[in-house]
């Protein structure tokens, strides 16, 4: 059971970690914009449309 | 019952004016357009390969004005003085700045304008506030200039506008960041109390198989708890304890008075336990409650954030650039690098910068913003011109007397923002009904610990701290004012801005709808409607050359023949005020005009085929002339609103200023019962007046502007404007659009927005007043009562946010169902 002295300690500097990064995420504009992003995954390889066939980009 | 045509545009969705022949390739089809505007748009989009917005989209945009080609519109977007006043510079050449946008409604706007501009050498970062229409945009002015930007954002149809700097963005983005740090301290300490707790609760549990936690490793457990709980309470607190702090400064019960105590208390009593007695200790109840209680704020504190774009108001009104002159002529500069005593150029159409006087020139300025004077009036050397005032006729040299925050313009915006930041009514009531519960829970506190002290002194604290939590009326503060955000975001994004937050609570018990006509039922101009053909003129040719001959007039009936005009040479045109036009095409003399008029004219007795307005085109020669019938273009969603308000039971009055013929054929086309003619304001406050003394409460829908005392007395005011407009209207609630639909979504959803408003009230309350007994008699432990107390609130908060949500799966209604409703009204 001793080694929970090493592992309670350990989860406190990870908790640390943690608030430190989301601190950071908020210091640079991580959570401004929360609608948009959403749309990017609508959207196919910038130039697939034009430059190949229906047919091959299908398979 | 009037058809419309059934082809909307594809770009707007307004329907397509018959005989309009104006279509865009998008997607492998064509697709038809409403007007030159929409085609223009459409088209760049196309061209730009981003059909897919139309896929992505789900709010239909604006109808845009159509091409302003004004090559210079944005030229002094460039200069040094702009840059440096607007933008940052992030290294490398780049600059970053916000920009104020129109006409953004959802995640597709910003998808677009996000690969639009990404096409332009230079621009590394766009990004799209869809809540308030800003755009932060990162730039190298060497590569694109941002007047390239601006022009071709004005081009897919979202002017922008330059942001003011103190318009309140920084500091919500402020509070949002401070809001977020407390709630992540929170949730990331709470996940880690718990999880210390949890262990202690399961070798707790079992202890009689594995014989539980030995008192060293438990301390050990309680003491790192404590390390984590007690910053973390502290920290994400504050906004608690600093509210409790001013409530108790200014004498007066606040709700964070008994939740800053209750934190405290448990804080506290649980640290001097782990150091230095036995007990019970409640460090993951005291995270775990602020956790909850940060959500509830948080959730609040967005839905007033998000509650509408009108901060943006002022930098609306204002033109983008001004013309200063200089000893070498004159010049296009920044608002920015204005300063008092300049002289100044306003050509005709253009907005006026700053409060000024009359040097040079004359014209007519309208004031219609600033004053509600719908009617330009002349100015001439030696008068004041008002910041925000258009001049339309003429141009003028000002010489600058007042700039930016002093102007007339700056402080009616600023009274309006001043009164939009009131809290609403039922809020108020709430927070004091929140005050005296508040009292009767301290008291009952009190004499349930003398209770206990009596009966056992070690259940003090327990039920003390469980009384505390489970009363505080959260969710009976919380559940009002997040209900009406919310729905006021719900409904900023179907286009209805809300001034007076007041107006929601009252709206589901309006009895009486009055109606103005013009400006609100129907658009400025006129329609054709019908088309009686003579031989040897077909339909296209007559169009055309009613086009060509009404391209001199400027009577409402004229733009009802401009999109068919096809730039045929009219030699010797002429129009006469009030009866009609002549001129004389390809050789051949033509009148249009009036049935008479044409008649004495060309020497006929002709009278008009039928009821309604009729013109007469005559060609020279001919032996009888064709005819053109026009009628009031009805707004689009006039049919849907009424039969909407016929169905819901409201009456629906149709006052206006103009003659019998036009306001019957208007009611007879609405379906509208009672309607009175030729009313001037002062009649329709009577009319409004007469029908409140009869118990009736009455809502007023006008243009905002000619019915603003009518809008006053009205129970509730909607007034419908557009662009700068918005900022100058004093109505409850503001539709903008050129559409009716919002005015219908505006009385669709505020039954809802009382329904919700009530169901919150009644589970707070049962929530509590039930709780509290339980609490006091011990049977509640302080870890289920703050579960509970967050449970509820988190409850009314969810219930509340579902008013900020649009419905976009309800089915129009269809033809046979609107009849219906219109004959059961």
């Amino acid at each position: 059971m001793k080694i929970i002295y090493v592992l309670i300690p350990l989860s406190l500097m990870l908790l640390g970690l943690a608030v430190w990064a989301f601190f950071w995420a908020v210091r640079n504009d991580q959570f401004d914009d929360l609608d948009t992003p959403a749309m990017d995954i609508l959207d196919d390889d910038e130039k697939s449309a034009d430059d190949q066939a229906p047919e091959t980009r299908d398979r | 019952m009037r058809t419309h045509s059934d082809n909307p545009c594809f770009h707007c969705g307004e329907p397509v004016p018959p005989g309009t022949d104006l279509a865009v390739e998008i997607g492998g089809e064509s697709r038809a357009m409403c007007c030159a505007g929409c085609r223009a748009v459409a088209a760049l989009i196309h061209s730009s390969g981003l059909d897919r917005y139309y896929d992505f989209r789900d709010a239909l945009p604006e109808r845009p004005d159509g091409p302003k080609a004004e090559p210079g519109r944005y030229a002094a977007w460039d200069r040094e003085a702009v840059l440096d006043f607007h933008t940052r510079t992030d290294g490398n050449d780049r600059r970053s700045i916000v920009l104020v946008l129109e006409n953004v409604h959802c995640a597709a706007c910003a998808w677009l304008i996000h690969r639009y501009l990404g096409q332009f050498a230079g621009v590394s970062e766009t990004r799209l506030d869809v809540g308030d229409g800003r755009l932060r945009l990162q730039f190298a002015p060497e590569q694109t200039p941002l007047s390239a930007l601006a022009a071709a954002l004005e081009r897919i149809g979202y002017p922008p506008h330059l942001d003011t700097p103190d318009s309140g963005i920084d500091r919500d983005r402020n509070e949002r960041r401070r809001m977020l740090r407390y709630l992540i301290v929170a949730a990331l300490g709470m996940m880690q109390v718990m999880s210390y707790a949890l262990a202690n609760y399961i070798a707790g549990g079992s202890a009689d198989v594995s014989g539980g936690m030995d008192p060293e490793t438990e301390h050990f457990f309680r003491l790192i708890s404590m390390l984590v709980a007690v910053p973390v309470a502290l920290y994400a607190g504050q906004p608690f304890y600093r509210s409790a702090a001013n409530h108790l400064r200014q004498r007066h019960l606040g709700l964070d008075v008994p939740v800053a105590g209750a934190i405290l208390l448990a804080l506290f009593s649980s640290v001097l336990i782990t150091l230095f007695g036995e007990g019970e200790v409640y460090f993951d109840s005291v995270v775990m409650f602020v956790f909850f209680l940060l959500l509830g704020r948080f959730a609040v504190m967005l839905a007033r954030q998000q509650s509408g774009a009108l901060h943006s108001a002022l930098a609306r009104a204002l033109p983008g650039q001004a013309r200063r002159l200089t000893a070498a002529g004159s010049e296009a500069v920044g608002l920015v690098e204005l300063e008092v005593g300049d002289r100044i150029i306003v050509a005709d159409g253009d907005v006026v910068p700053a409060d000024g006087i009359v040097t040079e020139g004359d014209g007519s300025v309208d004031e219609s913003l600033l004053s509600g004077e719908s009617e330009p009036r002349p100015r001439a050397v030696g008068d004041a011109v008002l910041a925000g005032s258009l001049v339309s006729g003429g141009s003028l040299q000002l010489r600058i007397e007042k700039l930016g925050s002093s102007t007339v313009l700056s402080g009616i915006v600023e009274l309006l923002s001043e009164a939009r930041r009131r809290r609403p009514r039922l809020a108020r009531l709430a927070d004091a009904a929140a005050a005296w519960f508040i009292a009767l829970i301290l008291i009952s506190t009190g004499l349930a610990a003398i209770y206990w002290w009596q009966v056992d002194p070690g259940s003090v604290i327990p039920v003390v701290l469980a009384m505390l939590v489970v009363a505080c009326p959260c969710a009976l503060a919380l559940g009002t004012p997040t209900a009406l955000a919310s729905a006021t975001r719900g409904l900023a994004l179907q286009g209805v801005l809300t001034a007076n937050p007041d107006a929601l609570e009252a709206l589901p018990r309006i009895t009486h709808v009055v109606l103005d006509k013009t400006g609100t039922l129907t658009e400025p101009g006129a329609r054709l409607v019908e088309v009686r053909t003579v031989p040897g003129l077909d339909r296209d040719e007559m169009l055309q050359l009613a086009g060509a001959l009404e391209r001199v007039s400027n009577h409402p009936i004229a733009r009802a023949f401009s999109a068919f005009d096809r730039g045929r040479l009219v030699e010797q045109s002429e129009n006469v005020a009030g009866a009609g036009v002549a001129g004389r095409i390809d050789g051949r003399k033509y009148w249009l005009g009036r049935a008479d008029w044409v008649s004495e004219r060309a020497g006929g007795r002709w009278s008009e085929p039928g009821e309604g307005i009729w013109l007469a085109l005559l060609a020279e020669g001919a032996p009888e002339p064709a005819w053109l019938r026009v009628d009031a273009r009805l707004r689009g969603g006039a049919q849907a609103l009424v039969a909407r308000l016929n169905g819901a039971g409201i009456r629906v009055v149709l006052a206006s200023g103009d003659r019998e013929i036009n306001v019957a054929s208007v009611a007879r086309a609405l379906g509208i019962r009672e309607y009175h003619a030729g009313t001037r304001p002062e009649d329709k406050l009577a009319l409004v007046e007469r029908l409140q003394t009869r118990g009736a409460r009455v809502a007023m829908v006008g243009d905002g502007i000619n019915d603003a005392p009518v809008l006053a007395g009205a129970d509730i005011s909607i007034a419908l404007a557009e662009g700068a407009a918005i900022a100058r209207t004093q109505a409850d609630l503001v539709a903008t659009g050129r559409d009716l639909k919002p005015v219908t979504a505006l009385f669709e959803q505020a039954p809802r927005v009382r329904r919700i408003v009530r169901q919150n009230l009644v589970w707070a309350l049962v929530y509590n007043l039930g709780g509290l007994p339980l609490a006091a008699a011990g049977l509640v432990p302080p870890w289920a009562a703050a579960i509970g107390m967050s449970a509820s609130s988190i409850a009314v908060v969810l219930n509340a946010r579902r008013l900020g949500r649009i419905d976009n799966r309800k089915p129009p209604e269809s033809p046979p169902a609107r009849r219906a409703a219109l004959e059961a009204a």
